[in-house]
C-alpha cells in the first residue's frame, strides 16, 4: 500500500519538527511548508491526501488556504486546522469555508494522528 | 578618498541586501535589514554627497587632493577637512557596526547554505567598507599629525607570529608559502610601538598575499646596526608576485596611487595603504624603499629604530606553550563578546576564537554590546581599553551596573597595548577580572580564557524584585514537565533535546527582536514576534511566558501603553532564565533515569 501524503503547513519550527516526526513515524509521507507561499507551491506540484494547516501563517492564513483549496483548486481534500487557544471565531470561519476538523494548541501529536486517521477513513 | 569608491561599495552592499528575497528570509528579517540599510544610506548621502550640503565643499577638496600626486598639496588643504573626515567616518562606522553585528546574529540562526552565502557576502562587503573608512580615518589623522605613537615593551617574536598567523588566514586557496626569519642576535624584548609595527607588517604582507598567486612571501628581520641600547632593525618583505612596472614604482607611496586603475578594480582598497605605511615609518624615524620586476616579484625594505627592552617587563604566563587539549576542551563552545574598534584586531581575535570553537561577537559600540550581553548567553568579555567613543573602563561600568545579575558578574578581561600602574589600579576599581597585554600570543589568550572561565559563576540568577507585584504574571517555571513532551517524542531523547535547542533559540531571538523594536517603536514587529513564539511556548508548557507574549501581542495591536509593554518585556527577560534553568535540570534528570 502506498503511503498517504500529508501537507503540513506550520510556521512554528518547534511544533513543525515534532509533528513532522510523529506523522512520519505514524507511516505518513509529510510535505512540510513554512508559510503560505510554500503551501501554494506544494499544492501546485502534488495534491496531498490531507492538509493540516495552522490558522496564523505568514503571507497566507489557514483561512485563506481553505478558501484557496476549495474554490480555486476545487479540491475536496480533507483539511484539519490548528488553532491557537482563544480563536474560536476563526475556527467557526474555517468550518464555514470547508475545514473538516480542528485541533487546538498546544497540539497533542497523538490526538492529531487519531484525527488524521479518522478523516482519511472517511474518504 | 574618492567618494565614488564609497558609493560603489555601498551600491554593492545594497545589491547583496536586495538579493535577499522574502522567500529566503522571514519577512521580518529581510525588511529589518533593508530598512536599516536604506536609512543608513540616505543619512550618508545627505550628510556627504548632497551638493547643497556644507560638507560638499570639503568633499570637492578631497577629490582635488586626490588628483594631486604631490604630497605638498596636502599642506594646502583647508583646515577642518580632517575633522570632517573624522566626523564622517564616525557617522559611517556606527551604523556599519550595526549591520555587521546584525549579520553576526543572523548567522547564529539556522540558515540554509544559500542564505549563509549571502549573509557572508553582506559581511564581506561591510568589512571592506569598514576597512576603507578606517584607512581614511587613519590617513587623515596621520596627515594632521594627530596620531599618537607609543613606546612600550613588547615581544618581537610573538608580534611577528601574530601577524603571520593572520596573514596565513588570508591565503585561503592560494599556493603561497609564508616564510619568516628573525636574526638570532635581535633581543626578543624591544621598546617601541607594537601596534604600529603590526599595522605596517600586516599591510605589507597582506598586500603581498593579494598580489601573489603562487610562490612565497618571505619576511626577514635583521639587525642593521646597534648604537648603545638603540637597535636599528631592517625588515624585508619579498614576494614572487606579479611585480610593479618602473613607471608605477615611482609613485607607489603617493596617496591614492595604486599602480593602475584596473588593479584597483581587481584587488580593491583605497590605495591609501602604502602611503599610510610610509607616513607611519617616517613618523617613527625610519625609512622604506621598494624594488620590483614585472613578473618576478616585489621587495619592500624598511628600517625602524627600537630600544632594547627587557622581556621581563612583558606580562607573560609562566608556561611556554599552554595550548593543550585540555585547554582547548575547556574553552570549546564558550560565547565571548569582544569590544574592539580596530578591524584588523577584530578579525585576528575572531579567527583565533573560532579556531578554538568559541563563538564570538565583536563590537566597539557600548550600548550594542550591552544589549548583546543582556539578551544572549555570553560567558566572557574581552575589553579593549582604548576605544574611540567610550573607553573600556566606561563600558565596563555600564556592564557592572547592568540590571541583570549574571551580566554584572561576567568575567571581563581587559586588553591593552600598555598597562600603566594607574591602568592596573583602574582595572581593580572597575572590577575587571584580568588583563592581557597587546599583542598577545594565542597561548597567552587561551590561558587567560581558561583561567577566567573557571572563575565564572555557573548559575544564572536573575533578580525578581523588579517584578511588579500587581502584575498577573507569576513564575511557574517549576511546573514544566518534560516527560510528557518526551512521550510525544516517543521517548527519543535527541529529538527532545533538538526541540529544546530550538525553543531556547526562539526565546533569545524573541528577546532580541522585542528589545530592538521597543527602541524603534515598531509595535507591528513586536506583535508578530509575540505571535510567532507563542505556539512554541505553549508546546513547552511555559504558561507564564506564554501569558506574557499574549499580553504583549494584544497590547501592540491596540497600540497600548509603552510603559506596560516595557514592563512585560522585563517580565519575560526575568522569567525566561528560570524556565531555561528548570528545563535544563529536567533534561539532566531525564537523562539519568
Amino acid at each position: 500500500m502506498n503511503k498517504k501524503r500529508l501537507l503540513l503547513a506550520e510556521d512554528d519550527e518547534l511544533l513543525a519538527s515534532l509533528l513532522n516526526f510523529r506523522l512520519q513515524k505514524g507511516g505518513y509521507e509529510v510535505q512540510l511548508s513554512r508559510d503560505g507561499r510554500e503551501v501554494k507551491k506544494h499544492l501546485a506540484e502534488h495534491t496531498p491526501d490531507l492538509i493540516i494547516s495552522d490558522i496564523m501563517m505568514p503571507y497566507f492564513s489557514g483561512i485563506e488556504l481553505i478558501d484557496y483549496v476549495r474554490k480555486e483548486l476545487n479540491l475536496s481534500t480533507p483539511i484539519i486546522i490548528i488553532s491557537s487557544a482563544g480563536n474560536e471565531e476563526n475556527v467557526l470561519n474555517a468550518f464555514e469555508l470547508g475545514a473538516n476538523d480542528f485541533i487546538s494548541k498546544p497540539v497533542s501529536p497523538s490526538e492529531l494522528i487519531v484525527r488524521v486517521e479518522r478523516e482519511l477513513k472517511k474518504i | 578618498m574618492n567618494p565614488k569608491d564609497l558609493l560603489s561599495q555601498l551600491t554593492r552592499l545594497e545589491h547583496t541586501l536586495n538579493d535577499f528575497s522574502y522567500e529566503e528570509l522571514t519577512a521580518a528579517e529581510a525588511s529589518r535589514l533593508k530598512k536599516s540599510f536604506q536609512a543608513f544610506r540616505i543619512r550618508l548621502e545627505n550628510k556627504i554627497f548632497t551638493p547643497s550640503n556644507s560638507y560638499s565643499e570639503a568633499d570637492t577638496d578631497l577629490q582635488e587632493e586626490q588628483t594631486a600626486d604631490n604630497s605638498k598639496e596636502k599642506d594646502t588643504q583647508p583646515p577642518g577637512v580632517d575633522k570632517l573626515v573624522a566626523k564622517v567616518s564616525h557617522e559611517i562606522r556606527t551604523p556599519l557596526n550595526g549591520i555587521i553585528g546584525f549579520t553576526d546574529l543572523l548567522k547564529e540562526d539556522k540558515l540554509t547554505k544559500k542564505q549563509l552565502e549571502r549573509v557572508n557576502a553582506i559581511q564581506t562587503a561591510s568589512y571592506t567598507l569598514m576597512e576603507i573608512i578606517n584607512e581614511l580615518l587613519e590617513y587623515s589623522k596621520l596627515s594632521a599629525g594627530l596620531e599618537q605613537f607609543e613606546s612600550v615593551d613588547f615581544n618581537l617574536h610573538s608580534l611577528v607570529d601574530n601577524v603571520m598567523y593572520l596573514c596565513n588566514t588570508l591565503v585561503t586557496d592560494k599556493h603561497i608559502e609564508l616564510i619568516t626569519t628573525i636574526d638570532d642576535d635581535i633581543s626578543k624584548g624591544l621598546v617601541g610601538d607594537p601596534s604600529k609595527l603590526s599595522q605596517i607588517l600586516l599591510n605589507l604582507v597582506g598586500n603581498a598575499v593579494k598580489f601573489v598567486e603562487r610562490g612565497s612571501i618571505k619576511l626577514s628581520i635583521t639587525l642593521k646596526k646597534q648604537i648603545g641600547d638603540q637597535l636599528y632593525l631592517e625588515f624585508t618583505i619579498a614576494d614572487t608576485g606579479i611585480g610593479i612596472s618602473e613607471n608605477n614604482l615611482e609613485h607607489i607611496f603617493d596617496s591614492y596611487k595604486q599602480a593602475e586603475y584596473d588593479t584597483q578594480a581587481k584587488y580593491g582598497g583605497t590605495g591609501l595603504g602604502l602611503s599610510i605605511v610610509k607616513q607611519i615609518i617616517d613618523n617613527l624615524g625610519g625609512d622604506i624603499s621598494v624594488s620590483s620586476k614585472l613578473g618576478e616579484g616585489t621587495t619592500f625594505r624598511f628600517m625602524l629604530p627600537f630600544t632594547k627592552g627587557s622581556i621581563e617587563n612583558i606580562v607573560k604566563p609562566s608556561t611556554a606553550n599552554s595550548i593543550t587539549a585540555e585547554a582547548l576542551e575547556a574553552v570549546k563552545g564558550m560565547y565571548i563578546l569582544v569590544f574592539e574598534d580596530n578591524t584588523i584586531n577584530q578579525r585576528l581575535i575572531v579567527q583565533r576564537l573560532n579556531s578554538w570553537n568559541c563563538k564570538s561577537y565583536v563590537t566597539d559600540n557600548a550600548l550594542y554590546g550591552l544589549n548583546l550581553l543582556e539578551t544572549n548567553q555570553i560567558d566572557l568579555v574581552l575589553m579593549d581599553l582604548k576605544m574611540p567613543n567610550r573607553n573600556g573602563f566606561e563600558v565596563t561600568q555600564l556592564i557592572r551596573n547592568s540590571k541583570i545579575e549574571s551580566v554584572r558578574q561576567i568575567p571581563i578581561i581587559a586588553v591593552s597595548a600598555d598597562f600603566s600602574y594607574q591602568d592596573r589600579e583602574n582595572c581593580k576599581l572597575n572590577k575587571i577580572n584580568d588583563f592581557i597585554l597587546k599583542p598577545f600570543s594565542p597561548d597567552e589568550l587561551l590561558t587567560k580564557l581558561v583561567k577566567n572561565k573557571n572563575s565564572m559563576k555557573k548559575t544564572l540568577k536573575y533578580e525578581s524584585q523588579a517584578i511588579n507585584p500587581k502584575a498577573t504574571v507569576y513564575s511557574d517555571a517549576t511546573k514544566i514537565n518534560l516527560s510528557l513532551i518526551l512521550e510525544d517524542c516517543l521517548g527519543q531523547m535527541d529529538l527532545l533535546e533538538e526541540l529544546i535547542l530550538l525553543y531556547k533559540q526562539n526565546a533569545l531571538e524573541f528577546i532580541g527582536v522585542v528589545k530592538l523594536n521597543l527602541n524603534n517603536e515598531d509595535l507591528d514587529e513586536i506583535a508578530f514576534a509575540a505571535h510567532k513564539i507563542k505556539s512554541g511556548l505553549a508546546m513547552m508548557q511555559s504558561k507564564s511566558l506564554h501569558t506574557i507574549a499574549e499580553q504583549m501581542q494584544k497590547l501592540c495591536k491596540t497600540n497600548g501603553d509603552r510603559k506596560h509593554l516595557n514592563f512585560l518585556y522585563n517580565c519575560f527577560v526575568e522569567e525566561y532564565p528560570l524556565v531555561e534553568k528548570a528545563i535544563d535540570e529536567q533534561i539532566k534528570a531525564l537523562k539519568q533515569s
